[in-house]
């Protein structure tokens, strides 16, 4: 619960920008940074990618990414490729979900030296 | 005897006007499996993709002993164009008694993997690994070079791709692979009844929809449904092209296992013709992602890739290992699986269904439907 008290730190600076684009992930963190993810359409078995907005004044550093299917004890077959676009924006590409059903989207988040963990419920048809 | 009822009522009133049965959710569900066919994309790993010359000799060469070093026996020996691209045995017979089924050859344009453990990550590396693989056509890259030189095909092979003596051994065995690759991206599986259904669901017609025989339909119901099927065969081809622990056991004898994946990847891994390798034709390296980002996970043992389900009424016998002899007893597998075998650390998805005998009538009613012809 340290971490929490960071993040409450951060937050009573003053706002600012980002973009608040797609679905807000959750995070248990208290006060953590908002985080959006962007998503088109997501197809079955197939390649896509995903857009993910920290929106962090202070610094930014890595940022890892993964999925998991809760109900069946498995994750995704490949390691999805992280870029980072600049201003705390990051492009996702190669994930996929091999099934449909509902998935877990992760994002871990180095801020301000910090890992955050923010997940996201994804249901696929 | 109520078989014998609804048969005479069909006879006498000529056609049958059955009802659609699914609901909202499963016609959209349904919708996801077509449309039949594909449209063509041509491969951009294979410079000779979709090259009409390229496409006849590979046919020829597909169906011709020069292929296997001691004009043994050709691709065609195993997979018969005559018997779907595959042959009845449970466990392929070339050289030597092999551990697997042999796979048909239809509808593989375009995948992501191939091979039971995919071992390849293109249909002209899938191509290639037959020609030079000791049990199989046991040529070695020089050994074919001098084949092709001194047969018919000699003339249309130069006509393609260059002098074949300014050709090193290795990209006279490419060049082999990717002509058999532009022929085999030709084979198509026919459109099916259950494509008429699926396509009249679309239109919304739904008298015309109601041709697909209720059997079917509760078949298809249970496969979308309580049976989780479409977990895994899902999409046009009825397939994720993924792999999967079906609970098909992979002992191989008492000491020895069948790999699967894991043994796939190994193999895929120290591979020069991968996607990633130079051989790939396309600069900008399309469809690599896949052998550079994937995962490897001790669960890989022993789970083997998702077959299509296209088509798959004419491909008996099933299973990675051929052991299982009919729809019938497929079905009856996982109606009765043992989830004890199962990876302990795998997913959890398939369930014993202890499926009644309509059922698993039903369900081998829809799977029928997936081919052309009634079998
Ligand atoms: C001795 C029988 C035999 C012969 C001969 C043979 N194959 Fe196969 N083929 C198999 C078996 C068995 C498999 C499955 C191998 C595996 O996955 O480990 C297979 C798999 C394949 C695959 C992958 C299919 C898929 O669904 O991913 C392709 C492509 C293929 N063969 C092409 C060829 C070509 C081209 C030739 C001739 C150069 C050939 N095969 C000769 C038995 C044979
Ligand atoms: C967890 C993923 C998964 C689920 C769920 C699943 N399958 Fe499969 N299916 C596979 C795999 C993997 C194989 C090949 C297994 C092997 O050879 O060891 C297979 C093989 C088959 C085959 C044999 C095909 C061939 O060419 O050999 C049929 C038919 C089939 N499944 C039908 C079904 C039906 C019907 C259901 C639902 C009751 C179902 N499957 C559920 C993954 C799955």
């Amino acid at each position: 619960m340290i971490r929490s008290a960071v993040w409450f730190m951060i937050w009573s600076s003053t706002a600012f920008a980002c973009d608040e684009i797609g679905q807000r992930m959750t995070s248990e963190v208290q006060n953590a940074p908002e985080v959006y993810l962007s998503v088109d359409e997501i197809p079955l078995a197939e390649p896509f990618s995903v857009l993910v907005s920290i929106c962090s004044e202070t610094t930014v550093g890595q940022m890892r990414v993964d999925a998991i299917m809760p109900a069946h004890r498995h994750g995704m077959n490949y390691t999805p490729k992280v870029s980072a676009l600049g201003g705390g924006a990051f492009r996702v590409d190669d994930m996929l979900f091999h099934m449909p059903g509902l998935w877990e989207l992760q994002v871990d988040v180095d801020i301000n030296g910090q890992s955050v963990f923010y997940s996201s419920k994804i249901t696929l048809k | 005897m109520k078989l014998w009822f609804t048969a005479a009522l069909i006879a006498l009133t000529g056609a049958v006007r059955a009802e659609v049965l699914l609901s909202a959710d499963e016609i959209e569900q349904t919708l996801s499996f077509g449309p039949w066919s594909p449209s063509f994309h041509s491969d951009p790993s294979n410079r000779v993709s979709n090259n009409a010359r390229a496409i006849a000799l590979g046919e020829a060469l597909f169906n011709d002993p020069v292929l296997s070093s001691d004009g043994a026996f050709s691709c065609a020996s195993c997979h018969d164009p005559e018997q779907a691209f595959t042959t009845p045995e449970a466990r392929a017979l070339g050289r030597v008694l092999l551990d697997r089924n042999t796979p048909s050859l239809r509808n593989l344009a375009g995948l992501r993997w191939y091979g039971w453990g995919g071992k390849s990550d293109n249909l002209w590396a899938a191509s290639l690994h037959p020609i030079i693989e000791e049990q199989e056509m046991a040529h070695s890259p020089e050994s074919l070079k001098t084949a092709i030189s001194e047969s018919a095909y000699i003339d249309d092979f130069e006509a393609i791709f260059g002098v074949i003596q300014n050709q090193d051994p290795e990209l006279v065995l490419v060049n082999t692979a990717k002509a058999l690759s532009a022929y085999l991206e030709t084979l198509v599986a026919d459109r099916t009844q259950f494509d008429d259904f699926r396509d009249a669901l679309e239109r919304r017609d739904f008298p015309a929809a109601a041709y697909y025989p209720e059997a079917a339909q509760r078949g298809l119901q249970l496969f979308l449904g309580r049976g989780n099927c479409v977990f895994c065969h899902n999409g046009p081809r009825f397939s994720n092209n993924e792999f999967h622990d079906a609970g098909v056991p992979y002992f191989l004898n008492e000491t020895e296992v069948d790999e699967g994946r894991f043994g796939g990847l190994n193999f895929l891994l120290s591979s020069p013709y991968t996607l990633d390798g130079d051989w790939n034709d396309d600069p900008d390296k399309h469809g690599a992602w896949a052998v550079r980002n994937v995962r490897r996970s001790h669960a890989d043992f022993g789970t083997f890739r998702t077959p299509s389900l296209r088509g798959v009424a004419e491909t008996a016998p099933y299973m990675h290992d051929g052991s299982l002899r009919d729809l019938n007893g497929v079905i009856r597998h996982y109606s009765k699986i043992n989830t004890d075998r199962l990876h302990t650390d795998g997913e959890a998805i398939l369930l014993q269904l202890n499926l009644s005998e309509q059922e698993i009538a039903d369900l081998v009613a829809f799977l029928m439907t997936l081919s052309k012809a009634s079998y």
